[in-house]
């Protein structure tokens, strides 16, 4: 598993850094002092809810905004005020921007024809770059003639003839039905891994960023919060944010209680809940305890005395799952089983016990 | 809310009964000279071809008809010309909505003033010791003065100053809606500055364009007060032959040149609307 998620080093793939980037919008600070570093040939993610500064991050990366702080600089070069013409970037825009005037092909051979390469070669490419991206045969339609999906995939097309070493794509597919979305979502990390250029790819779809990504950089008001693979983003989130929009998570805000070996007692409320211990917890300091919902085991109160009373108010079956929402001490956990035939359910009302190994669950620092 | 046909029927009524009584009876009652006579100095009510031929066998009219074209074509380029990059400048370099406005209505200020105050406003510019002779006398780069009055570049000039804002309105609403990223792609994919207008912004304008050239076209044919005031009679033109005929009671000769400015007009619109169906829209 953790091989498939490593990045392959390819030669193509530029690495990108970004140092302290600030950018304001009058009075609205779009992004704010954020750095990270990109390898060549990654597939890095930007998630965050609209109007987090992805979006504006990425228009940076590619020259179509300006930063007012900091730089970036693409396979060590220095890009200050280089427009977007001379960047060895492309983006795939979320509008996608195809040109309405252009046939398919003329779309495509855009950059190639920018560049002055002989027309056998942009024939001989453009063939290439529509079989890459699976629209052979559609070259002379109109772009008004195409679906949703197809006109995806010529944009995708049109950025990738160039060969960039740094692919930049603005959530292109957000306007697409769910179906061809997970099926994009395959064809994108094919691509990605047979061409081996970096992909920066802006959504705000966690699912997506989560099961697309090498690496995914989580932001939130203008600040980059965490950089880090998928399961590390999921299994250690950093700040109360980041657990809330990776994933499904209950958060129980306490003070710590009690500090043990390898465990942290929480106070929250007349409950008391136990989560690993990372090292810089003190006694009476004020956290955030996450517990992903698969990780809370719920059974009758009899088998588990010591454990959290509550009561089943919701119950929700969704195939591989089964969904419970708990009220305990005014609190509200949800809790999901996996489900088999003959899995016995718990009935709404039912009075149950709600535990987790504490190790499964993490703290946060408190806000 | 369902709309019956009696409905519309009864709002579009008025106008209707307006442009008929108004428009359609009078222009139709005038057209029916077209087919009687003027001999003598007095018109024959016979019915007759006899006019249509005599005007369209008479090379002095196709004079009239190509001069009018003529003056038409160059004012609308000149207007189209001069309005597109206005239009371009308004749409990329003024940013406040305020400034925009501010500057839409000093573009069409020269409307709210009357047709005759500004032609003669242009006498005092482009006579012989008017502003624009005594100022490029002064600059050194003529040592006689242009004869810009009592010709046609006179009338061009004025002409074209007057439909600029036909001219540049159209395209500039174009302008806005084209999509901002359709320009960044281009740039994304290495075209400069030139590359992205020609290759994308003027074409996918055209629209803008061509509805600017149909107003400019159709205004500047049937102009009448600016080439007889600044044409000093030596300007003549369609609008201008239709007036001295019906003040010469030579109705017959009026209605013939009057249809021949209507159906140029009319094919201009036909062909332009041909042209717009053929764009793609932005």
């Amino acid at each position: 598993m953790a091989n498939m998620t490593e990045p392959q080093a390819r030669a193509q793939g530029a690495e990108v850094e970004v140092r302290g980037i600030t950018k304001r919008f009058g009075p609205v600070v779009a992004v704010q002092t954020a750095s990270f570093v990109i390898r060549g040939g990654e597939f890095f993610s930007l998630l965050g809810p609209s109007g987090c500064g992805k979006t504006t991050t990425l228009r940076i990366i590619g020259g179509f905004e300006h930063a007012d702080e900091g730089d970036v600089s693409i396979s060590g070069r220095v890009m200050g005020r280089t427009p977007p013409n001379r960047r060895e970037t492309n983006m795939v825009f979320q509008r996608l921007a195809l040109f309405p005037h252009y046939t398919v092909f003329d779309n495509v051979a855009f950059g190639l024809r920018m560049k002055r390469l002989p027309d056998a070669e942009v024939r001989r490419r453009v063939g290439e770059a529509l079989d890459l991206v699976q629209m052979p045969g559609l070259a002379a339609r109109k772009i008004s003639e195409l679906s949703g999906g197809q006109q995806q995939r010529v944009a995708l097309a049109r950025a990738l003839v160039n060969r960039p070493p740094v692919l930049l794509l603005d959530e292109p597919l957000s306007s697409l039905d769910l179906k061809l979305r997970l099926q994009m979502q395959e064809e994108l990390k094919r691509l990605q891994r047979e061409l081996g250029t970096t992909f920066i790819y802006v959504t705000h779809d966690q699912g997506e960023a989560l099961a697309m990504s090498d690496r995914v950089g989580v932001m939130e008001g203008g600040r980059l919060y965490q950089v880090g693979p998928p399961m590390e983003i999921y299994e250690r989130p950093t700040t109360r944010f980041v657990a809330s929009f990776i994933g499904d998570a209950n958060l129980i805000d306490g003070l710590v209680e009690g500090l043990e070996d390898s465990t942290v007692v929480i106070r929250a409320g007349r409950m008391q809940v136990r989560a690993r211990r990372q090292g810089w917890e003190q006694m009476g300091s004020r956290l955030t305890v996450c517990v992903r919902p698969e990780r809370i085991r719920v059974d009758s109160p009899a088998t588990r005395p010591d454990a959290l009373r509550g009561r089943i108010e919701d119950r929700a079956f969704s195939g591989y799952v089964v969904k419970y929402r708990l009220a305990v001490d005014g609190l509200r956990l949800h809790v999901a089983v996996p489900y088999q035939s003959g899995t016995s359910l718990h009935q709404i009302g039912d009075d149950v016990a709600a535990y987790w190994d504490p190790q499964q669950a993490v703290v946060v620092a408190g806000e | 809310m369902k709309i019956t046909r009696a409905a519309v029927l009864a709002l579009l009524a008025p106008a209707m009964a307006l442009m008929i009584i108004l428009y359609v009876i009078p222009l139709g009652l005038y057209f029916i000279n077209s087919f009687r006579l003027f001999k003598d100095g007095r018109i024959i009510p016979i019915w007759t071809l006899q006019t249509y031929a005599d005007y369209f066998t008479d090379p002095f009219s196709y004079k009239i008809i190509w001069e009018s074209v003529r003056l038409s074509l160059i004012v609308t380029a000149l207007a189209l010309l001069i309005g597109y990059p206005v239009a371009y400048a308004l749409h990329t370099r003024v940013r406040s909505a305020g400034a925009r406005a501010v500057l839409a209505l000093l573009l069409f200020s020269p409307l709210l003033v009357s047709v005759v105050v500004r032609t003669y406003g242009w006498f005092i510019l482009l006579a012989s010791q008017g502003l624009v002779n005594s100022t490029l006398r002064a600059a050194g780069l003529i040592t006689e003065p242009l004869s810009l009055l009592f010709n046609s570049r006179g009338v061009v000039i004025s002409l074209t100053h007057i439909l600029l804002p036909f001219a540049i309105f159209p395209i500039y609403s174009v302008l806005g809606r084209l999509d901002l990223s359709l320009k960044e792609a281009a740039q994304d994919l290495g075209a400069g500055w030139w590359d992205t207008f020609q290759r994308i912004t003027l074409p996918l304008t055209m629209p803008g364009v061509v509805a600017g050239t149909l107003i400019c076209f159709t205004l500047a044919l049937s102009a009448f007060v600016t080439p007889r005031l600044l044409g000093g009679g030596r300007v003549q033109v369609l609008p201008l032959m239709v007036y001295n005929n019906t003040v010469e009671i030579n109705w017959p000769t009026g209605a013939v040149s009057g249809l021949t400015l209507l159906l140029l007009s009319m094919a201009a619109v036909w062909a332009l609307n041909a042209l717009l169906r053929k764009l793609p829209s932005v």
